[in-house]
């Protein structure tokens, strides 16, 4: 078994301008913001984002230059505090392209990275604009001539899942909802493993059908308590909601934002260890 | 209340029981009344109102429903309700898990009955944007995006729409962007109920207390209604009373005012 147990640092070091960055976890809960706060540190530019649904994290890398396009169904910090103000005004002003995807067509094409074929045929889309402006075709059953929408594969060169517990390996046990994040893991070039906490291997013998992420997918592994934050850990803790609410209105304006990130997200140990 | 017809939203209201009722209540026990026993429902994210919906009518006329949520639930029963519609608090009382994966494969075969999706604009034939204002490259607005709607709303057996803001910025003649076109079945807004017919959106009743001229007003396509427009039944007290018993913290006000858009 390899020990593949590394720093938060080192593990996102790896990542490359340009590349195409998978993040797990869904709009306010369980994304891997620990390993999004260290690509905004480590000042990477033009990466392409990959997610069902974000939020904070998804933000935060578009009002802060790192992503370049974000391939995603929706961007947005729910009802609780609306729109994602640091999205829209990259978008808008065209430093970020948005791949508008459907959340099915995600799945669909990080499911034919999986499986090692170039498209994944999915079921409705038909009459949404989305195809045109993506440039999404259709193709003719070869069986029946029926028309369906083949979204093209999705290959991202990293992964990043934040998991409640995981082992030297990577073998990643994910309590609750699991998301698109086995999906994420199996679809990446490499995926880094943040974890809750690093636990002994021999623990998930007794139920390994309780692992999600097989370790031996997983290219690194990365002790990072608290490293959902500020989205939730499901039975661990809630998403902050004063955190958010001030981060919200801070990403309205590209100065205050400036700060904020200053404060929060550029001193690593403020963010490692707040709320 | 930001709804367009500002003056002549809904209520607040004494009906029988002495329960008060505003737009969200009414909307709340509007969406429920359309769920069917026995049907499999979905919603996604950003969802307060199809959440709270969906709990009522498992109370009240559909207690074998199967409600699946984007938080992977299936039936859950909280103990209290999430305004992020994604919470792990909708994983409580749930005895199996389903993936956002799960989901969209229902529906593709054909075996999900009934989502609940939203819009940021809305056209009379019950197609939606929640995509962008303006041009698609370079937007006005960047809206959150459709989320799950595009492949939903072609494959669910029914959608039904809600847009807890009705005016002629939601209500629209074009929309700037189709994210999504499909089987809408129904509309719920704070101020009417609509229902597709012949591919086109009719008012089926009007909420009480709206005035058919604030209806028009706040609508931007066409509508044909008139005195004869029936009226959309207020909550009875048996429904007030459950609804105040699933969702005592009033998540169901939560999106009124929220700068997002209901989602998928």
């Amino acid at each position: 078994m390899r020990d593949k147990v590394t720093s938060l640092a080192q593990a996102v070091s790896g990542v490359k301008d340009g590349d195409i960055v998978a993040l797990g976890g869904n709009t306010l809960h369980r994304g891997p913001c620990a390993a999004v706060h260290e690509l905004v540190r480590q000042g990477r530019r033009g990466l392409e984002i990959v997610k069902t649904a974000g939020a904070y994290d998804v933000d935060l890398l578009c009002a802060t230059g790192v992503a370049g396009a974000v391939s995603a169904g929706f961007v947005g910090f729910e009802t609780p505090f609306g729109m994602a103000p640091g999205y829209r005004r990259a978008v808008e002003s065209g430093t970020v392209e948005a791949k508008e995807h459907a959340c099915y067509t995600v799945i669909a094409g990080l499911r034919a990275a999986i499986q090692g074929v170039p498209f994944m045929p999915v079921a409705g889309m038909l009459g949404s604009h989305v195809l045109a402006v993506r440039g999404f075709k259709t193709i003719a059953d070869p069986y029946t001539g029926a028309e369906v929408v083949a979204a093209p594969a999705l290959i991202p060169d990293v992964a990043f899942i934040h998991v409640q517990e995981a082992d030297a390996e990577g073998n990643g046990r994910i309590i609750g909802t699991r998301f698109e994040d086995v999906l994420m893991a199996k679809a990446a070039r490499r995926v880094v493993i943040t974890a809750e906490r690093i636990v002994d291997g021999e623990t998930f013998e007794a139920a390994p059908e309780t692992v999600a992420i097989p370790g031996f997918m997983v290219d690194a592994v990365v002790e990072a308590p608290r490293g959902a934050w500020p989205c939730s850990c499901a039975g661990l803790y809630g998403y902050d909601e004063e955190y958010l609410a001030a981060y919200v209105t801070a990403s309205r304006d590209p100065a205050d934002l400036a700060r904020f990130v200053e404060t929060h997200v550029l001193v690593p140990e403020t963010s490692a260890v707040s709320a | 209340m930001t709804t367009g017809g500002r003056e002549t939203a809904v209520g607040p209201m004494e009906p029988a029981g002495g329960y008060p009722f505003g737009p969200a209540e009414m909307m709340a026990v509007a969406l429920a009344r359309l769920i069917r026993d026995g049907e499999t429902v979905f919603h996604g994210i950003a969802s307060p109102l199809p959440m709270v919906a969906i709990l009522l009518a498992q109370r009240l006329h559909a207690p074998n429903c199967v409600y699946l949520g984007i938080a992977g639930g299936v039936d859950p029963r909280p103990d209290t309700l999430p305004v992020s519609t994604v919470g792990p608090e909708l994983l409580v009382g749930t005895r199996s898990l389903v993936t956002l994966t799960d989901l969209f494969d229902l529906a593709a075969r054909g075996r999900l009955d009934t989502a609940f999706l939203s819009g940021a604009q809305i056209d009379v034939t019950g197609r939606i944007n929640l995509s962008v204002i303006g041009d698609f490259a370079r937007p006005k607005v960047r809206l959150p995006g459709g989320a799950g709607s595009a492949a939903l709303m072609p494959s669910a057996r029914r959608t039904i729409l809600w847009r807890t803001k009705h005016d002629r910025r939601a209500f629209v003649e074009h929309l700037d962007f189709v994210t999504a076109a499909g089987n809408v079945d129904r509309v719920v807004t704070p101020l009417c109920l609509f229902c597709r017919v012949h591919g086109r959106l009719q008012v089926e009743s009007i909420h009480p207390g709206v005035s058919l001229e604030n209806l028009v007003a706040a609508t931007g396509f066409g509508i044909e209604v008139g005195p004869e427009t029936p009226v959309t039944p207020p909550p009875t007290a048996q429904e007030l009373a459950l609804l105040a018993d699933v969702d005592p913290d009033g998540v169901r006000r939560s999106e009124f005012s929220s700068s997002s858009v209901g989602g998928g």
